[in-house]
């Protein structure tokens, strides 16, 4: 009896979901690309830079390549040993007996590459010479700096400022939405107009009179000020969500046996709020990405070394004949916008059921 | 010094003296460049307005058509194409537009009669006749323009074919189907007549950008309108500008609520004033 009942228990609304999300070729191919993305933030260092990945030296094996995550991570031997961030020939001319596995490309995203720094190979071209080529495969920038490079490091940026602002206005706009659309009467009154008040003001406009303020910027900071002021579609939308679910009949029986108001919204009503919180929030990752690249292209991104994608949008706009500067970055925003945009709007045609209706 | 800033009382009471002059229309003046905010933003609404106007004119004129074909056509392999198309438009970040933009207008057009200015609203002497100004103002206009127009084009259809969605399901429009009007009828005259209600919303949310202005476009292409006058204010920590401007953009989207607010009586009857 059991066993047949189990066997015909129907699928869960998100193995639901997620069925119908892979039957769509573009948000699928969004979220391939997505994930590469993330894979290539993550091994960064391994696939673009001057530091060996792994190494052996003296009799030990070292991974210099995360002084590119934090520099205190690179070991303090090759500091002492007077490596001054040049691997190749130091190694092997310090000790003889150690070998190397290097990154894919030996390209440095804070420096030009130097003549003979890879054995037989020609120093960078500054200036605008250098074009795309086979050494430099999206160019260099005036100063030299390797393109490709600069953008596979810029990847973390990218993907981090989506996420991290966006994990702090779905937080704030849960919690304000939630505790408004629970409570309702005086609280809701509250909570709205404050949402009402942030809306108003146009986001950019905001964000760059609050930079203007703080001291400092640092790549954490513009974090924090986007999602700060990115919670307020979310807020309205859990509110609604949340006005509605709370005269159901499974959040009375919560309630009956004994469950605080804290448990409720968390435990009973959220799970089912979250389906329609999520596309705002997805969306809201590729507006804040937008918006930080619109930011480090207007000058107000992270300070050098950290290069973001829209920073390297602003070294062009000095030299526009060197196109290279602009269309692969450019690209790269533009795809990972659309990517996150498309995953969005996939995840809202299979979660909503209006739209579901509406295919038949 | 202190004393002429007003730095000498404590900030609230600075506050309050700011919000009293600005009470009698008197915004202060600017530090960086010695002249009352007022007369700036006077300088700067006129350009600012050349562009965020005409882009948005531009906008609903192809907007709307888009957006109705779009519903019109819904499932078909053109309709699909086209809406492919806006969707890549709407994702596609507007300063990247405009650098592209640039270095094919300005850099591989060079010396034909294509190339387009990339700087300023004016490269003429201010002796020089009304209709060559003209000319090159508008030859200076045309990339801001562009770029201003793809994006909210790409919007407004998407959001009109969006609402047509949800009103081609109700059951007036079965109803009309049924007594035999035409499919062009039933689109304009019962399903578009009832969207009309957001995008009234979405026409009074674009009224701070209206005379806002975009500070990206503008500061793109040195375009001396309101968004770089914030812009550079910002950089040169002109904290009177800084304040007329913020203060200048919240009333604006007040207005433009409450102007939206008016203008569903309009479009519905069903709405009144009370």
């Amino acid at each position: 009896m059991t066993d047949s009942q189990s066997r015909h228990q129907s699928r869960g609304f998100w193995a639901e979901a997620w069925a119908r999300f892979r039957r769509k070729p573009l948000a699928m191919a969004a979220l391939v690309f997505v994930t590469l993305l993330a894979a290539v933030a993550l091994l960064a260092p391994a696939i673009a830079g001057t530091k060996p990945v792994l190494c052996r030296y003296k009799g030990r094996i070292y991974a210099p390549c995360l002084g590119y995550f934090d520099r205190r991570l690179e070991p303090t031997i090759f500091a002492k040993d007077r490596f001054r961030g040049t691997y190749p020939k130091n190694l092997a001319e310090k000790d003889p007996d150690s070998w190397a596995i290097w990154p894919l490309v030996f390209q440095d995203p804070h420096r030009a590459v130097r003549e003979n720094e890879w054995p037989g190979r020609p120093a960078n071209p500054a200036k605008d010479e250098g074009r795309p080529n086979r050494i430099n495969l999206f160019g260099t920038d005036q100063y030299g700096v390797d393109v490709f490079a600069k953008m596979v490091h810029g990847t973390t940026i990218a993907l981090l400022v989506g996420v991290v602002s966006m994990g702090l206005a779905g937080t704030i706009g849960i919690i304000v939405g939630a505790v408004g659309g629970y409570f309702g009467g005086w609280v809701d009154m509250l909570t709205s107009r404050v949402t009402e008040i942030v809306m108003c003001v146009p986001t950019l406009v905001l964000i760059l009179a609050v930079i203007a303020i703080v001291e400092k910027p640092t790549i954490w900071k513009t974090m924090a000020i986007i999602g700060a002021t990115g919670w307020t579609g979310i807020a309205r939308l859990t509110r609604g969500e949340f006005l509605r679910l709370r005269q159901s009949e499974f959040v009375t029986a919560a309630r009956a046996t004994g469950a605080g108001p804290v448990r409720i919204m968390l435990r009973h009503i959220l799970p089912n709020a979250l389906a329609p919180v999520l596309v705002p929030i997805t969306f809201g990752i590729a507006s804040a990405i937008l918006t930080e690249s619109s930011l480090s292209f207007l000058g107000f991104g992270p300070p050098p070394p950290a290069a973001s994608w829209g920073s390297l949008l602003n070294d062009a706009r000095s030299n526009l004949s060197m196109w290279w500067l602009v269309v692969f970055p450019g690209v790269a925003i533009f795809l990972t916008v659309l990517a996150y945009n498309l995953i969005g709007e996939g995840l809202q045609e299979v979660t909503d059921p209006r739209l579901r209706e509406a295919r038949k | 010094m202190k004393r002429i800033y007003g730095l000498d009382r404590p900030w609230h009471e600075g506050y309050l003296r700011w919000l009293g002059n600005v009470v009698r229309g008197d915004l202060g003046r600017s530090f960086s460049r010695k002249q009352p905010v007022t007369t700036l933003i006077g300088e700067r609404i006129g350009p600012t307005f050349l562009i965020s106007g005409t882009a948005l004119v531009l906008a609903w004129l192809l907007g709307v058509p888009l957006g109705l074909y779009a519903s019109a056509r819904s499932g078909m392999a053109d309709e699909r194409a086209t809406s492919l198309l806006l969707y890549v438009l709407y994702s596609f970040p507007t300063f990247v537009a405009a650098l592209f933009l640039q270095i094919v207008f300005s850099v591989w057009l060079r010396g034909t009669p294509w190339e387009l200015p990339l700087f300023g609203m004016s490269d003429l002497p201010a002796d020089a006749g009304w209709a060559a100004w003209a000319v090159d103002v508008a030859r200076h206009a045309i990339l801001p323009i562009t770029c201003q127009t793809y994006v909210s084009l790409a919007y407004d259809s998407r959001f009109i074919k969006a609402n047509m969605e949800e009103a081609v399901r109700q059951d007036y429009i079965r109803t009309a189907r049924a007594k035999g009007a035409g499919t062009g009828r039933v689109l304009f005259h019962h399903a578009f007549r009832n969207t009309l209600i957001p995008l009234v919303t979405l026409l009074g949310l674009s009224l701070p950008g209206l005379i806002g202005g975009s500070v990206i476009i503008e500061q793109i292409f040195t375009w001396p309108g309101m968004g770089r006058l914030f812009f550079e204010s910002i950089r040169e920590r002109d904290y009177p500008t800084i304040m007329g401007l913020t203060l200048m953009f919240s009333v604006l989207t007040l207005i433009g609520q409450l102007l939206a607010d008016l203008l569903y009586c309009l479009v519905d009857p069903r709405v009144s004033v009370e």
